[in-house]
């Protein structure tokens, strides 16, 4: 627990701080995504060591979160997906001139829900750790598994297409080393193939690659910000008082839905809306400008965050693109997240916990006064940003293997992207089927090889069994549902 | 949803095209199992699904999204969102720079790191609408000097 203060120290500080204001900074400007921007700067968190590289990530990742806010109630345009629903109230009350509160209140919210977050997780990460010592090849599989039907069927669009992409994803993930044997598969005998696809070049292509060609497809004109002074930026106390109880529903529902596989940040504050919908006191005025809309899924997209760094820092399994980069980042550094990393690494593991803490401070101070200059962020155009971010997409790409195949793999990948957005296929399930794919066959494998053949071995343990059917469950509840609809109707 | 057919016989056609190379790598036994089984697993579940959506792609056109969760705002989703006119979308602006960059790749190792790069951010700025000469060609050369003394002297990455 005594590590938990190598947050403090100056270099760890510092990178909180570098993270967090990255974070906010592409929480604002809409398209890249977190995921995106940590990929491109793992060149530079590698660098950093372990600690400090880790401290600087996670401040990405959470800082995204806060800063996705500022653009959705001030230009109605939402930095990142976990931010849309804020559009909704957070503009309304811009436009009626209570822009300052309705930032103000997202802030707080974020900061209360990230702290509740982060004593959650210190609380419960270490006790799922020990938990899943228990767990051998074939508990995980089941759980990955699960992770990946679960998260096909929570990404937005056909499930049946985000299925094929995590199914993809993982074929992808077999070009190169066979995990177990060894053996070299579908390189088609290309140089640098062996190492197989880098998974930064995949994501930096997917999400940034990919982005720079839908902006030249669609340029958009420039949009000016609504000017916030900081005397505004205090929200009344009715606007307190009424932010409160739905700030603490978001906080607790956030965490919550954290733990699902799947875009967690983005479904716990739509979730959180439909329950002020159908909960708050003034749920006849959400939709019109109503503060709950903006402290309730704002709280709930910051504790979601948190929430979905358990399944990652206990058992190294990452289920949103975002702890995917984490994990990527992790491996680069030669920490295996997962039930031994407090074991083998507790300044890591209690330092990157701790900065949660100091970054939400950090957050809250930036975001309160320098709200109208990230606000402006946004409204820098496209043409003068997207030929930087190619740049950093080719060195992330680059420097992950020092190879230039990994930057044709990002090239096409950016144009696979492109086509996919064009075609209502979403990346973040191909992201993970990368990443999850060869967990999937290792511990398949493995846990065909104990027992001697045997498929019942996948389900002789109980936790697996219970992941399995739900698994299954999942998978055909919705086509079940479908057929049975006709009978129940007639 | 003519397009979603195309796209799962696509989908089909890759899945074919990888069991087909899966067939090069033993499958052995169950009890040890070689390299060729988990990719024929993968391979037949892509081959399902593609087959599954090429059947239902025609009648999901009332039901458009079985998910909880919109997509990402980008492209159509993100003008939505902000109401804000813009041009149609033209697939000749990224067309022109799926093609910029794959010429960057293939001179990339042979002009180098800053040659390259100072030409691609100088090109993609004046795809991208940026007028005139100096402005692209300044971005070009502020973008590809940090860029070199950012990663390569001070964090010591090595760029081709």
């Amino acid at each position: 627990m005594s590590d938990l203060f190598v947050a403090l120290s100056g270099p760890n500080l510092f990178a909180c701080f570098l993270g967090t204001v990255l974070g906010t900074i592409v929480g604002v400007l809409p398209g890249l995504g977190p995921a995106g921007a940590m990929a491109l700067v793992l060149p530079l968190t590698i660098k950093l060591g372990p600690t400090a590289g880790l401290i600087m990530l996670a401040g990405i990742y959470y800082g995204a979160m806060y800063g996705g806010s500022t653009t959705s109630i001030l230009v109605n345009v939402p930095g990142e997906a976990a931010s849309v629903v804020t559009t909704i109230d957070g503009y309304r009350m811009a436009r009626r001139g209570r822009a300052g509160a309705a930032l103000a209140i997202a802030a707080i919210a974020s900061f209360v829900a990230g702290t509740f977050s982060v004593v959650a997780l210190q609380l419960s990460a270490p006790l799922v750790a020990r938990a899943a010592l228990a767990f051998g090849p074939a508990e995980y599989f089941a759980f990955a598994l699960l992770g990946v039907v679960v998260l096909a069927n929570l990404t937005g669009g056909s499930r049946a297409k985000s299925l094929a992409m995590v199914v993809l994803g993982v074929m992808l993930s077999t070009v190169g080393m066979d995990p177990l044997g060894g053996t070299v598969r579908f390189t088609l005998d290309v140089g640098g193939a062996e190492a197989g696809f880098s998974f930064i070049a995949v994501t930096a292509g997917l999400f940034g690659v990919a982005e720079v060609l839908t902006t030249m497809a669609s340029p958009e004109s420039v949009v000016a910000a609504a000017r916030v002074k900081f005397r505004e930026l205090y929200p009344s106390r009715t606007e307190l008082r009424r932010a409160l109880p739905a700030m603490l529903r978001g906080t607790v529902l956030g965490f919550v839905v954290g733990l699902v596989p799947g875009p967690a940040a983005t479904l716990a504050s739509f979730v959180s809306y439909g329950v002020e919908r159908k909960v708050s006191r003034y749920r006849h005025e959400l939709g019109t400008g109503a503060i709950e809309g903006v402290a309730g899924p704002e709280a709930a997209n910051n504790a979601a965050a948190g929430g979905g760094m358990i399944p990652l820092l206990s058992l190294g399994l990452p289920f949103t693109p975002s702890t995917a980069v984490l994990l990527s980042g992790m491996l680069l550094m030669s920490v295996t997240p997962g039930p031994f990393l407090l074991r083998d690494h507790p300044q890591v593991f209690w330092g990157v916990i701790g900065s949660f803490y100091v970054g939400n401070v950090m957050l809250l101070l930036l975001n309160l006064p320098l709200v109208g200059v990230f606000a402006r962020v946004a409204t820098i155009p496209p043409r003068y940003l997207m030929p930087g971010v190619l740049v950093l997409c080719v060195v992330a790409a680059y420097s992950d293997n020092n190879n230039v195949f990994d930057v044709w793999v990002l090239v096409a990948a950016g144009i696979v992207g492109y086509f996919m957005r064009a075609l209502d296929y979403s990346p973040a399930p191909l992201v993970l089927g990368l990443v999850l794919g060869p967990l999937l066959e290792r511990s398949l494998l493995q846990a065909l090889t104990i027992g001697r053949g045997n498929v019942r071995e996948l389900w002789a343990s109980a936790p697996a069994a219970v992941m399995l059917a739900a698994a299954v469950l999942v998978l055909f509840f919705p086509v079940v549902r479908r057929a049975v609809r006709p009978f129940r109707a007639a | 949803m003519r397009r979603d057919r195309w796209t799962a016989l696509g989908l089909a056609a890759f899945a074919v095209a990888y069991l087909a190379a899966d067939r090069r790598y033993p499958l052995d036994t169950l009890a040890t199992p070689g390299p060729g089984l988990f990719p024929l697993i993968a391979g037949l579940a892509l081959l399902a699904l593609a087959v599954w959506e090429l059947a239902t792609a025609g009648a999901r056109r009332a039901r458009k999204s079985t998910g909880l969760v919109p997509e990402p705002p980008s492209g159509e989703a993100r003008q939505a969102a902000s109401g804000r006119v813009q041009a149609p979308a033209s697939p000749r602006g990224p067309l022109l720079m799926a093609a910029v960059l794959v010429v960057y790749v293939a001179v990339l190792p042979v002009v180098g790191f800053i040659v390259a790069s100072l030409a691609l951010v100088f090109v993609s700025a004046r795809l991208m609408g940026l007028a005139g000469w100096w402005a692209p060609a300044v971005l070009a050369l502020g973008i590809t000097v940090a860029s070199r003394v950012i990663f390569v002297s001070w964090l010591g990455v090595p760029l081709p």
